[in-house]
């Protein structure tokens, strides 16, 4: 079928969602987009060994204490990492040489309901259960009062980050 | 009718498979890649969606009438211009830009296979078989084609429920719309069968008048706005959404917002939002602001946002507080300039501990005369709000209709 209103070239980066997560194999040269992390993250994983990588857009910290997380593991950052980790080594990646990089978990409201805030509970939550696996966490840009868009690319294993705030620009881990 | 949040959520995700076995169909028919967009469950008065449908873009659909398992009708629609290329890559020969006779009948199919995928995913869900009429082409520009002889489509006043997804051609600009408007009657049934049986559920009317007051709410903030700041605004739409939290954010402009945030204390506790584009915004703080500052988004212009933030916030939640004889109060106003999604997700994770769907009061105020906008979005706690309507005594939103339109001069000097 023929397409209209759509360029040759770069082909358009694969969204990933609120409670998703992607992981793409050896030789995928996509670009993985999560728009507008608030306080949610993104969680990278890479291993450059094997050019299979992932991203997961994750909405709470403690999948284990959930229900539900079975049915949705990207929703929350230790069962997205699990997941998303089984999915890797599953399609050859080696799980000791997998790393880390995690972005997102701003806290911009002050809200009383909000106890220590949502933001920071997601990174800490995200780094506890990367260290339980032993993956080391090899660039952050988290916390702070502002949103990121952040692109992942499983060619290189790059993490570009775009903040709101202009002063800033475009950040790569 | 009772709504059962379990049912609810059911029937939303069910309604999200059924994008997903149409998308697939169309993919298969057409070789051309697709992707579910959004799909919502909406409440919806008749009046709204009329004015969804009247965007001055000519339209066509395919039609069928449900019955068996579920009463009511289906409807894919697509804009013309996109139905007649989608006909032209199956049947070289069509015209590109008339419908006769062959390219109508390939539309049909196209729109009746899509149709099938959706239907098909109720009949799993409820276990049930649906009874399919013949699909009907209709062309038209506004919802009167559509739907004017349908009896379960809302007057102006009255609230239907209706599901609508999108799918959308990956690289291409052809995309399709799915309405589901169930009979009442029926749908009422359904939920009936699949209530949580340990849940109290929601009266449907109960929800029908809170949502009157939302309404009620959001024209005395479009009057708090022309007051303030000479705009005249109206509110141009209002809907009553039922979502899962995850999609919430999908649907904010992927630009950079000015707004402010309160969460809301009482019976419902909550969010609520108002949200300017950049450019509505540098107008509020130009009108409100005797001598402007260069940079508009700088204190001065912050402590105008937010000022305006608490007389919106009052005026949109007082209507609330009266129907249900109970206080809801805001927090001060948490000042935000950040990327659309961004925003609100923070929102989404606060309720997100406790719920995974949410009632979104969701209205766009605009200008009459230019370009000026400003989105609000109000979302409480699920479990507080069921408890604040079951409480609610009906009659109250009668009453209240007829007094709470407070004069505005008491906002003024607030």
């Amino acid at each position: 079928m023929k397409t209209y209103g759509s360029e040759p070239g770069a082909p358009e980066p694969v969204q990933v969602g609120i409670s998703e997560f992607v992981v793409r194999g050896k030789e995928s040269t996509e670009t993985l987009k999560s728009y507008g992390l608030g306080s949610c993250l993104a969680i990278a994983l890479y291993d450059p060994d094997s050019g299979i990588g992932g991203l997961a857009h994750v909405m709470l910290p403690d999948g284990d204490a959930a229900d539900g997380a079975d049915t949705q593991p990207g929703k929350y950052a230790d069962t997205a990492i699990r997941a998303m980790l089984r999915r890797m080594v599953e399609k050859g990646a080696a799980y000791t040489s997998v790393e880390a990089k995690i972005a997102g978990g701003s806290d911009m409201f002050e809200f009383e309901s909000f106890g220590d805030g949502v933001g920071n509970r997601n990174v800490a939550a995200a780094k506890e259960e990367l260290g339980k696996l032993g993956v080391p966490i090899i660039g952050e840009d988290v916390g702070g009062q502002r949103g990121r868009t952040v692109e992942f690319d499983v060619g290189t294993g790059t993490l570009q980050i775009r903040t709101a705030d202009g002063d800033r620009g475009v950040t790569e881990l | 009718m009772k709504l059962d949040i379990t049912a609810l959520g059911t029937f939303y995700d069910m309604a999200r498979e059924g994008a997903g076995l149409a998308a697939g169909r169309l993919t298969r028919m057409t070789d051309v890649e697709t992707r579910v967009g959004i799909t919502k469950l909406n409440f919806m008065r008749g009046s709204e969606i009329r004015t969804e449908f009247e965007d001055g873009i000519p339209k066509v659909g395919v039609r069928v009438e449900l019955s068996g398992g579920l009463d009511g009708h289906s409807l894919i629609l697509f804009e013309r211009d996109a139905a007649l290329r989608v006909v032209s890559a199956l049947v070289e020969e069509a015209s590109a830009d008339e419908f006769d006779d062959m390219s109508r009948s390939a539309a049909t199919e196209v729109g009746q296979i899509m149709n099938a995928g959706f239907i098909d995913g109720w009949a799993d869900v409820l276990g049930t078989a649906i009874d399919v009429s013949t699909p009907e082409f209709i062309e038209g520009e506004t919802a009167e084609p559509f739907l004017g002889d349908l009896e379960e489509a809302p007057t102006d006043d009255d609230l239907a429920l209706l599901f609508q997804s999108q799918i959308e051609a990956v690289d291409t600009e052809i995309g399709f719309k799915h309405y589901l408007f169930p009979e009442q009657e029926s749908m009422a049934d359904i939920l009936d069968k699949h209530t949580d049986p340990d849940s109290q559920g929601i009266e449907y009317d109960k929800l029908a008048g809170f949502d009157e007051m939302a309404q009620q709410g959001a024209r005395e903030v479009a009057s708090n706005i022309t007051t303030l700041t000479g705009i005249d605004t109206s509110v141009k739409i209002r809907r009553l959404k039922f979502a899962s939290l995850a999609a919430i954010p999908q649907e904010i402009d992927d630009e950079m917002l000015v707004g402010v945030a309160h969460e809301l204390d009482g019976t419902p506790s909550g969010y609520l939002l108002f949200l300017f584009d950049e450019a509505s915004a540098r107008e509020v703080v130009e009108a409100t602001i005797p001598n402007p500052p260069d940079d508009e988004f700088g204190d001065l212009g912050k402590s105008a946002i937010k000022e305006l933030g608490n007389i919106m916030a009052s005026g949109f939640i007082d209507g609330w507080a009266n129907v249900l004889d109970t206080t809801i109060d805001h927090s001060p106003p948490e000042y935000i300039h950040d990327y659309g999604a961004a925003v609100i997700d923070p929102v989404i994770i606060g309720l997100g501990e406790n719920q995974d769907f949410a009632f979104v009061f969701d209205t766009v105020i605009k200008a009459e005369d230019r370009e000026f906008d400003c989105s609000i979005y109000a979302i409480p706690d699920e479990a507080d709000l069921e408890r604040a309507l079951n409480n609610l005594d009906i009659e109250r939103i009668e009453d209240a209709q007829t007094t709470a339109d407070f004069p505005i001069d008491e906002v003024e000097n607030a």
